[in-house]
């Protein structure tokens, strides 16, 4: 076999190795978290377009909307009774931000489907991996775009929105077309619904991280067909399980870490927010029975974070050493 | 000395296929140096193998450091090509200087922005909206920029024509090489780019059957044209391949000098140093099987 022979006698002297770049010059890890969370947003628009197209749609229900001869808008008269004053305020903010979460997870949960996916389809992988950019530090900037970046985006849209809807409110009080006492503003109220909102939020990218990050697995994993694999394993296991055993634990694991369990995480009594007889729980007052320590000592939450540091690690290394592009 | 690439039993293994066995080589710096090789001799798999992007069993230092355990370093001194389709197709010719400069300790911007001046390629274009040869050059600049020691092309110019092919390699070789640098590359045009070649390595069916420097080639190789009725004469000198062109004979010798050979061939044709192209046909259909 050959051995570097020819070649070698009489070239030059030149270190092949280039003398090693001063600290200074390299790239601090923050940099490179922020340019490749940036790139994220660049490929994947719908990320902060949605958010924003959904948060002004809702704005403008603050208008009254005719369809036909009929009237949608501040006509019930829960408005107009001011005992529900302090409840109607907050149930407005909630009612401008639950929409726009549920529009946020389902952007959400294609975006991590596709993410890891997409680049192997396109090939643009190759690319990515001929600049010094670790897969670590890829596939963690897009978990922490699903976890964080995103949701702490739609949580700033849903206060702009929020706010925005009260401003329309109150002018169009002013202007005499609500009635006088409709919904005023309420700062301390809204201080509250702001930090039960937030502390929900954090509770909840916490909560949900797990899920997120088998996403991230199946995308970086599947060979087509993401969304098949990400949905039906689950299903199957679940019919599996009763057809054999005749139990249900599978579902019920399932239903627990992807609704029911975050109510237990979150709130000391589980009360959901719900108008009753013509008297509407304040949220405000929900902030006051929430116990912060409680979701930070919840062993769920702490193991369901385990499971999602495995899973991103699993991610990690299989768009590390996978080759198939 | 340092090599660029050092590769020792380099071996890679599909189930049981070996795409590559039991490869040894070395690549110095200042060489640009040619890959060649029939599809699915190996050369991707190589290629791989030295950009980490693959697992392997063997000894392989680039740079001196391993591929598998020191690869986010390796960047940092290695660009590469591996086609023209990979940039992505939403990404903007101005996100793509951005990125780069981001990530890249080693990205001159002002290099490739005034590259790219020298385009038709605008700031604000995607590259989905630019043609195959626009997106080489776009790559290009952002190879051009970057103060590497080894740049591996993997059929860079492929689907191009041939003003953009020409034109990507003396950019190469006017803009980017020069002593401290490396360029490994393979191409199926080999007769277009054996001119600017310092070294070549023919691969087949994952094994190197040469690798020689180009300037070494005369001292191993010679081509004896003789006509046909000259031809069962010259045949006795036992050449590894011939062919026939336009009713004469083309014949290879291997491990023989012109020099040497005309004390035997004397007055039975022309002799010369086969060209790269011809050698590597040469090599592929004659001692191989």
């Amino acid at each position: 076999m050959s051995t570097p022979d020819t070649n070698l006698s009489g070239a030059d002297t030149t270190p092949a190795v280039a003398p090693p770049v001063s600290s200074a010059a390299r790239q601090s890890m923050l940099t490179t978290m922020i340019v490749l969370i940036r790139r994220e947003l660049w490929e994947h628009r719908a990320l902060w377009i949605t958010p924003l197209i959904v948060g002004g749609l809702l704005v403008l229900t603050a208008f009254p909307i005719h369809i036909g001869n009929v009237v949608f808008g501040a006509h019930h008269e829960d408005f107009a009774r001011a005992d529900n004053r302090l409840g109607m305020f907050t149930l407005l903010l909630w009612g401008q931000a639950v929409p726009q979460y549920l529009v946020m997870v389902i952007v959400l949960s294609f975006y991590l489907m596709d993410c890891l996916y997409q680049e192997r389809k396109d090939r643009s992988i190759l690319f990515w991996k001929s600049l010094p950019v670790s897969d670590a530090n890829t596939v963690i900037s897009k978990l922490l775009v699903a976890v964080v970046v995103v949701p702490l985006g739609v949580y700033l849209t849903a206060m702009v929105s929020g706010v925005l809807f009260q401003a329309i409110w109150a002018a169009r009080t002013a202007s005499g077309s609500l009635p006088k006492i409709a919904v005023g503003w309420d700062t301390v109220a809204w201080l509250k619904v702001q930090g039960l909102m937030l502390y929900g939020l954090l509770v909840s990218m916490l909560w949900y991280a797990p899920m997120a990050a088998f996403l991230l697995l199946v995308s970086a994993w599947a060979r087509r067909n993401v969304f098949l694999w990400a949905t039906l394993p689950p299903v199957i296991a679940i019919i599996i399980e009763r057809a054999a055993f005749g139990t249900r634990y599978t579902q019920h694991l399932l239903e627990y870490r992807s609704w029911s369990g975050i109510w237990n995480v979150l709130l000391t009594d589980p009360i959901t927010p719900e108008s009753g007889h013509g008297r509407v729980v304040s949220l405000a007052d929900l902030f006051d029975n929430t116990s912060m320590s409680r979701a930070f000592l919840n062993i769920d939450l702490w193991l369901g974070l385990a499971v999602a540091a495995v899973l991103l690690f699993a991610a990690i290394r299989i768009r590390r050493y996978r080759d198939d592009t | 000395m340092t090599a660029v690439i050092e590769a020792r039993g380099l071996t890679k293994s599909y189930g049981s296929a070996k795409a590559v066995d039991r490869v040894s080589f070395a690549i110095q710096p200042g060489r640009i140096v040619g890959l060649i090789g029939p599809n699915g001799a190996g050369k991707t798999t190589l290629f791989k193998a030295v950009l980490g992007l693959t697992q392997f069993d063997g000894e392989l230092r680039v740079l001196g450091r391993d591929p598998r355990s020191e690869r986010n370093e390796l960047m940092e001194d290695v660009c590469f090509i591996a086609d023209v389709a990979v940039l992505p197709r939403w990404l903007r010719v101005s996100q793509a200087l951005d990125f780069v400069e981001g990530v890249h300790p080693r990205f001159d911007r002002s290099r490739a922005t005034s590259f790219l001046g020298k385009t038709d390629i605008k700031m604000s274009s995607r590259v989905r909206e630019l043609s195959k040869g626009m997106i080489t050059q776009l790559h290009l600049a952002l190879i051009l920029a970057i103060d590497a020691r080894l740049l591996v092309l993997d059929e860079p110019t492929l689907g191009l024509d041939l003003l953009f092919r020409r034109q990507f390699y003396d950019t190469l070789l006017n803009d980017y090489f020069d002593k401290q640098r490396t360029i490994v590359l393979t191409t199926h045009q080999v007769e277009e780019i054996e001119n600017l070649l310092t070294d070549v390595i023919f691969i087949n069916r994952g094994h190197v059957v040469l690798d020689s420097a180009v300037d070494s080639l005369p001292e191993r190789y010679v081509q004896l044209t003789v006509t046909a009725e000259h031809a069962a004469q010259a045949r006795q000198l036992k050449p590894f391949y011939e062919r026939e062109v336009f009713g004469r004979v083309a014949m290879f010798f291997e491990g023989r000098t012109a020099a040497e050979l005309s004390t035997v061939a004397n007055g039975l044709g022309e002799m010369r140093t086969p060209s790269v192209a011809d050698l590597f046909v040469a090599k592929m259909s004659g001692a191989g099987s």
